[in-house]
């Protein structure tokens, strides 16, 4: 029978992956329900959680991004956590 | 002349040399005949093989070594196992067991037979018993117990285990680990092995394997591209990265300018983004600069645009400062960078941790890894955007991609270094995983069943054995990097010896990377690509490339510093505008403000070979910057040193190289040392002015006027060396249209004649030797060291372009069969059959021995009176098509195949019988032991091919054709020419010819290299010396027709001819003279074939495949097409059906399935119907049979419905009614 060329799978080139866009959240800890909310105009980002409504919002510049929000609301939690510890 | 040829070789120049002019100078110069001295010291002492030597002693001297080294040690804490019987506290925290590797021993290639006995291995050994050739390879193992307490550390044992035994390493032959190596002429004979064989190739299970060399760009160099827009870049650089220590792949860093207003609501400036790796979106490049500790903005530009009165590049960085504007201290931005790392949501001190450790360790690795490179790398950095505004800016064009100096070779050595590198760490990992299992259960360890020797022996073998390069079915392995050498003819298994792959993807449309680049000059051979598919991609080294081993970059650092070179510690970023930039291996180490001593002293220390010759020195004057290259894979090439436009060698080198006689040190090197010649890598050759020959050095020092230049820093050796090895073989091919050489270097490689001069002794599985090879009347300078002359692939043909009866059109050619009958391209064609008695379970084994048919079964067509009792056919037996050459049988288990009633049959045939479309001769029966002590047999069978209508031939000039008819020597054209001949008052020449091709071969193909061969090679033949048909030498048509002219002859090779059908005088005057002809291995007697009935597969009950079954020719789509088109059913049909696969099946009529039909009985039943009377037969290929079963097996019901029929069939039953 005829065979056919064999040819090999096309390498899948490694693709950086994107910056997240949502997060999980620190309260109800639900996988992707937090989403961040950048409003340039006013510069104020607001991280909200789409299931326990839980929200934070922080003054901005313009290279913010999704990512600064989160993470400073992470480190807010950190802090108010060790003051309580102590 | 030829200096040092021993055959008596007298090379006729056809034209005389010009005189040199001469000069009143104390020291005579060199004329260009002079290079040939030089060229043939260079050969004698590198061979053609020498990348693959050099490359392969580099991994074994220092590379194995340095994998070794570089292994970290294995240290195992053993974990606690729960133990209620022993409940004591040690006295000490924990014990650790550290394990190290040391010193690497590797011993000679040995055998170990089946017995247990080692002794040396010779590679006809290996070739001939299929074993691989392989030396074994020890380290030293040292065995630490550290016992730690809370506050000491203490080694309470050491054992040192010298030489363990961690593997075979195949050996390259004539390597300098190879047995062969050193050995002279005669010794290499008495060893069996062909003294002009160059080595350079491995041997696996008895087969010889190249490793193709593997292009790839090359690393820690800043490449700048303007991108093809839209594009969310403008213009980017690219660096791929990689640290000294080649353990780890690259990092790539990709800066990049934005293009105007690609984001939508975006400052419309141009800011510049880098990528960081590991970092999951681009960092505007100044927040890179903060996090890395250089706050302010001056601190910043500094590091980027040195100059801070270069206006138009300070306002290009504008947008991007004021981009990051609102980030301006250093942790801010490494929070920045933290935070678009790997991991989300990790606290601020993490993330900066985080960011800090991929700044320092991760980015630009090959600046450095340590603590405290900040400024290095900053300024590296900074260097990158310079590179990437000059671009922006238009002051600098783009990079090229396909400059080689831009690109670097993996040969052997950095292959098998790579492949040895993750063997080595497998091995490492077994020792760990076995010794933490010892450890865990308490038990000794015994090191030398933790090392696992199998790991890197059949890990290198499975590789360099298949091709496939790297760990069996693992991603990313490379397929054809080892590939079988070719030994149809010499010059192939030299050329296949220099071959280098670009692993780009054959479909893609891009022309550029195929195309020849002109910084290939001298390095690839213009000529010698295939055709198709790979038609640029795969390249040939031309004949004096070199190609880099590499060396330590210390002793230039080291050399830098005491030259003055400024570190970055101790200079301001002010100066830099004005000095020049220090690069080593892509890194900047320095800057310099007087370079030009600095480069003068760099380059008359490795002109001294102080500093490593291979080092490439490259000044770019405009960029202000200094290039240093100590790296492996450039490709470089010797060339004459001119210095005040003088070459610096003079004609008494010449002479002393001529008696040279000094054995320990050669002449080669000799001249390197005296700095006469050096080797000049693509890139630095950017910045020489290279003279194409050795007089226009004199010329233009004479008349500087007329001078194409007058900055002579090099000359060429000879301008024939740009080829390579096919290319070498071509008579004049500068005087052919280009791709007729590139067919020509394509066919050189079918071509037949000696391959080796031990070609008795080996049992290749396929082999041609042509029957009276002779060497070339006209021949090239570089045809010397391949030593055609030695091992020819072809005859000098007599060779008459005429229309003779019409049987060469179309490229064919008529051929004259008297010559044919006196040993004319007449040839031997060997073919190799091998079998082993192979073990089947433990108990059975199989025997060789002649099959009995009494109680044999499956046994063969063919005749097996042939064997004698040993059960192989005796040299010189005469052995036709299908009969059995080696007799073997298995026995057969006797017990319950039967039940009770024995069978007749104890053994099963296994013989091999002769391929049926061949006869032939028993050349050779060898009959040894593998490497698993199995006996095992090799059969060469041999057959004279005698030149036949169909066989093909070809010129050197990529003009091929078949023989068409083949006449007697009366029946051919023959000349007339009156010839003085002494005691005869005059006699006629009467010369036929032995090939007549069509002249309509040459007008379109402009191969006028042919025509000028064949009039040299008739005043060779006259004068009875060898022709001259270097390329790029001043021979002139009109010199060879004087020197025709002056033999008697009509100057331009004509010949007044008489037909031999009739006796009359040809009309017009035939072009005729001795051309030197290849025979193709491409036979009819290989490929003819025809088949009426014969065998089919036994799945489908089609005809089978190919000529080696005695298969169908298919009657393919596009025929089926053709006869659709035609309308021609029945025929179809036919073909399809009746003359393929006709096969009838019985339908129940009800369920349309397939009904059991008894023909026998004549009884039909569909069980499921419960239907035995209304059955038809329906008529369909067996194949479609097939598909309904195997539909019905998928619980799908194929039904035929056979109504119709049923109508028809009452339609004809009512008829007579009517």
């Amino acid at each position: 029978m005829g065979k056919r060329k064999s040819r090999a799978k096309p390498e899948t080139k490694k693709r950086m992956d994107k910056l997240d866009t949502v997060f999980s959240c620190p309260f109800c800890n639900h996988g992707t329900s937090v989403e961040c909310r950048i409003d340039m105009k006013n510069l104020i980002g607001e991280a909200i959680c789409g299931i326990c409504q839980e929200s934070f919002s922080m003054t901005i510049n313009a290279l913010s991004e999704p990512i600064d929000v989160y993470s400073e609301w992470i480190d807010e939690c950190e802090r108010v956590n060790n003051v309580e510890d102590d | 002349m030829y200096a040092g040829d021993g055959d008596g070789y007298d090379p006729v120049n056809i034209e005389d040399d010009e005189p040199v002019p001469m000069e009143d100078d104390e020291e005579e110069e060199i004329s260009q005949e002079d290079a040939w001295p030089v060229i043939n010291a260079y050969f004698e002492e590198k061979g053609l093989v020498r990348q693959q030597l050099d490359s392969f002693d580099e991994f074994i001297q220092t590379d194995i070594q340095e994998i070794v080294m570089e292994t970290p040690d294995i240290e195992i804490r053993p974990e606690s196992q729960h133990n209620p019987s022993a409940q004591q506290v040690p006295d000490f925290a924990e014990t650790v067991y550290k394990i190290k590797f040391g010193q690497i021993y590797l011993s000679k290639p040995v055998m170990t037979e089946a017995d247990g006995e080692t002794s040396t291995l010779f590679p006809r050994d290996a070739r001939l018993r299929n074993l691989t050739y392989s030396s074994p390879l020890y380290v030293d193992v040292t065995k630490e117990i550290i016992q730690k307490g809370h506050d000491y550390e203490q080694v309470t044992e050491t054992e040192v285990l010298s030489k363990v035994y961690i593997g075979k390493v195949p050996i390259m032959l004539r390597s300098s680990f190879c047995t062969l190596y050193g050995n002279s002429e005669k010794d290499l004979v008495e060893l069996g092995e062909c003294p002009y064989d160059q080595g350079g190739y491995f041997i696996i299970n008895g087969s010889e394997k190249v490793l193709i060399a593997q292009e790839r760009m090359s690393t820690n160099h800043v490449y700048v591209f303007k991108r093809q827009q839209p594009n969310k870049y403008a213009y980017v650089a690219e660096v791929r990265s990689m640290s000294e220590s080649h353990g780890r792949p690259p990092i790539s860093m990709i800066v990049g300018m934005l293009s105007r207003g690609s984001e939508k609501g975006s400052s419309p400036g141009q800011r510049i983004h880098c990528t960081l790796p590991y970092i999951r979106s681009a960092i505007p490049i100044i927040i890179v600069f903060r996090a890395m500790g250089f706050v302010a903005d001056k601190d910043i530009l500094q590091h980027i645009c040195y100059d801070f009165t270069d206006n138009e590049m300070m306002d290009l960085l504008r947008p991007s400062l004021e981009e990051a504007f609102v980030i301006q201290n250093q942790q801010v931005a490494l929070d920045y960078i933290g935070k678009r790392g790997s991991t989300v949501g990790a606290t601020r001190a993490k993330r900066i941790q985080y960011a800090k450790e991929i700044l320092q360790k991760e980015m630009l690795p090959h600046v450095g890894v340590g603590e405290y490179c900040e400024t290095k790398k900053a300024y590296y950095f900074g260097y990158i955007i310079h590179r990437l505004l000059l671009c922006a800016l238009g002051r600098r064009p783009q990079d090229d991609r396909d400059h080689y100096g831009n690109k670097r070779l993996d040969l052997a050595g950095p292959l098998l270094g790579g492949l040895f590198r993750n063997l080595f760490r497998k091995l490492t990992r077994d020792v760990r995983g076995y010794m933490q299992k010892c450890l865990d259960n308490g038990k000794d360890v015994n090191l030398h069943f933790g090392i696992r020797a199998s790991t890197i022996t059949n890990g290198l073998k499975y590789s360099i054995g298949t091709g496939n390069w790297g760990q069996a079915n693992a991603a990313g392995t490379r397929a054809g990097v080892s590939q079988v050498l070719n030994r149809l003819t010499y010059a192939s298994t030299l050329s296949h010896l220099r071959r280098l792959n670009s692993p780009i993807g054959r479909e893609g449309k891009l022309a550029k990377p195929r195309q020849l680049h002109n910084s290939q000059w001298g390095i690839m051979c213009p000529a010698e690509t295939p055709e198709g598919q790979a038609c640029g991609l795969v390249k040939n080294l031309a004949l004096m490339t070199y190609v880099t081993v590499g060396s330590s970059a210390n002793p230039i650092l080291e050399i830098l510093d005491d030259f003055g070179m400024e570190n970055f510690g101790e200079i301001s970023p002010a100066v830099i505008p004005q000095s020049t930039k220090i690069f080593v291996n892509g890194r900047w180490v320095g800057i310099h403000r007087n370079p030009e001593p600095l480069v003068n002293n760099l380059r008359q220390l490795r002109r001294q070979v102080d500093i490593n010759m291979e080092v490439g020195i490259v000044r770019d004057v405009r960029l202000k910057e200094l290039r240093l290259y100590t790296d492996y894979g450039r490709c470089s090439r010797p060339l004459f040193v001119v210095e005040d436009q003088r070459l610096l060698i003079k004609k008494r080198d010449i002479r002393a190289l001529q008696q040279w006689e000094s054995p320990e040190e050669t002449a080669w090197h000799d001249l390197f040392k005296r700095g006469c010649i050096e080797y000049v890598d693509t890139q630095e050759e950017e910045t020489t002015m290279i003279s194409m020959t050795v007089n226009d050095v004199v010329s233009a020092r004479l008349n500087p006027k007329e001078a194409y230049s007058n900055t002579y820093t090099h000359c060429e050796i000879h301008p024939s060396l740009i080829l390579g090895v096919c290319a070498s073989i071509i008579p004049f091919p500068d005087h052919n249209q280009s791709p007729r050489n590139t067919y020509q270097s394509a066919m050189g490689k079918q071509a037949m004649g000696i391959y080796m001069t031990n070609y008795q002794l080996r049992m290749d599985t396929l082999a041609y030797v042509l029957y009276y090879p002779q060497k070339p009347l006209v021949t090239t300078r570089a045809m010397e060291h391949l030593h055609f002359r030695q091992l020819p692939a072809g005859i000098n043909a007599i060779v008459a372009i005429a229309c003779y009866s019409g049987y060469n059109q179309e490229d064919s050619v008529i051929m004259n069969q008297s010559s044919i009958d006196r040993g004319f391209f007449r040839s031997l064609f060997f073919r190799t059959y091998k079998d082993e008695e192979k073990k089947v379970g433990t108990l059975i084994k199989e025997d060789f021995g002649r099959p009995n048919r009494e109680n044999t079964m499956g046994m063969r067509h063919g005749s097996y009176d042939k064997l004698e009792d040993d059960g192989f056919a005796p040299p010189g037996t005469r052995i036709s098509r299908e009969d059995v050459i080696i007799g073997k049988t298995s026995p057969v288990a006797q017990d319950d195949d039967q039940k009770g009633q024995a069978s007749r049959y104890t053994h099963r045939d296994h013989s091999t019988s002769m391929r049926h479309s061949e006869s032939g001769m028993v050349d050779q029966v060898m009959l040894t032991t593998n490497a698993d002590g199995l006996r095992f047999v090799k059969v060469r069978m041999r057959s004279v091919r005698i030149p036949q209508i169909g066989d093909k031939f070809s010129s050197r000039h990529g003009q091929k054709g078949t023989v068409g008819m083949t006449y007697t020597q009366e029946d051919m054209p023959w000349t007339c020419r009156a010839k003085p001949i002494k005691g005869m008052p005059w006699a006629v020449e009467s010369i036929t010819p032995d090939i007549i091709v069509n002249p309509h071969a040459i007008p379109s193909r402009m191969t006028i290299g042919q025509l000028i061969e064949c009039i040299m090679g008739k005043v060779a033949a006259e004068v009875g010396k060898e022709g001259d048909a270097t390329p790029f030498t001043d021979v002139t048509v009109d010199n060879i027709s004087n020197a025709l002219h002056k033999c008697g002859y009509q100057m331009r090779g004509f010949e007044t001819m008489y037909n031999g059908h009739t006796g009359r005088k040809l009309t017009s005057m035939i072009f005729m003279g001795p051309t030197y002809y290849q025979r193709l291995k491409h036979m009819v007697a290989d490929k003819i074939h025809s088949r009426g009935r014969g065998p089919v597969q036994i799945l489908t009950r089609q005809p089978a495949e190919g000529r080696s079954r005695d298969g169908g020719l298919r009657f393919g789509e596009m025929e089926r097409d053709c006869m659709i088109a035609h309308g021609a059913a029945n025929f179809l049909k036919e073909r399809l059906m009746d003359q393929s696969d006709a096969y009838r099946v019985h339908v129940c009529e009800h369920c349309g399935l397939i009904a059991i039909a008894n023909l026998r009985k004549n009884a039909f039943e569909c069980r499921g119907c419960k239907n035995k009377t209304d059955i038809v037969q329906v008529n369909i290929p067996y194949a479609c049979k097939l598909l309904f079963q195997e539909l019905m097996s998928m619980a799908i019901a194929p039904r035929m419905i056979t109504k119709e029929v049923k109508q028809v069939k009452a339609q004809t039953r009512m008829e007579p009614n009517n």
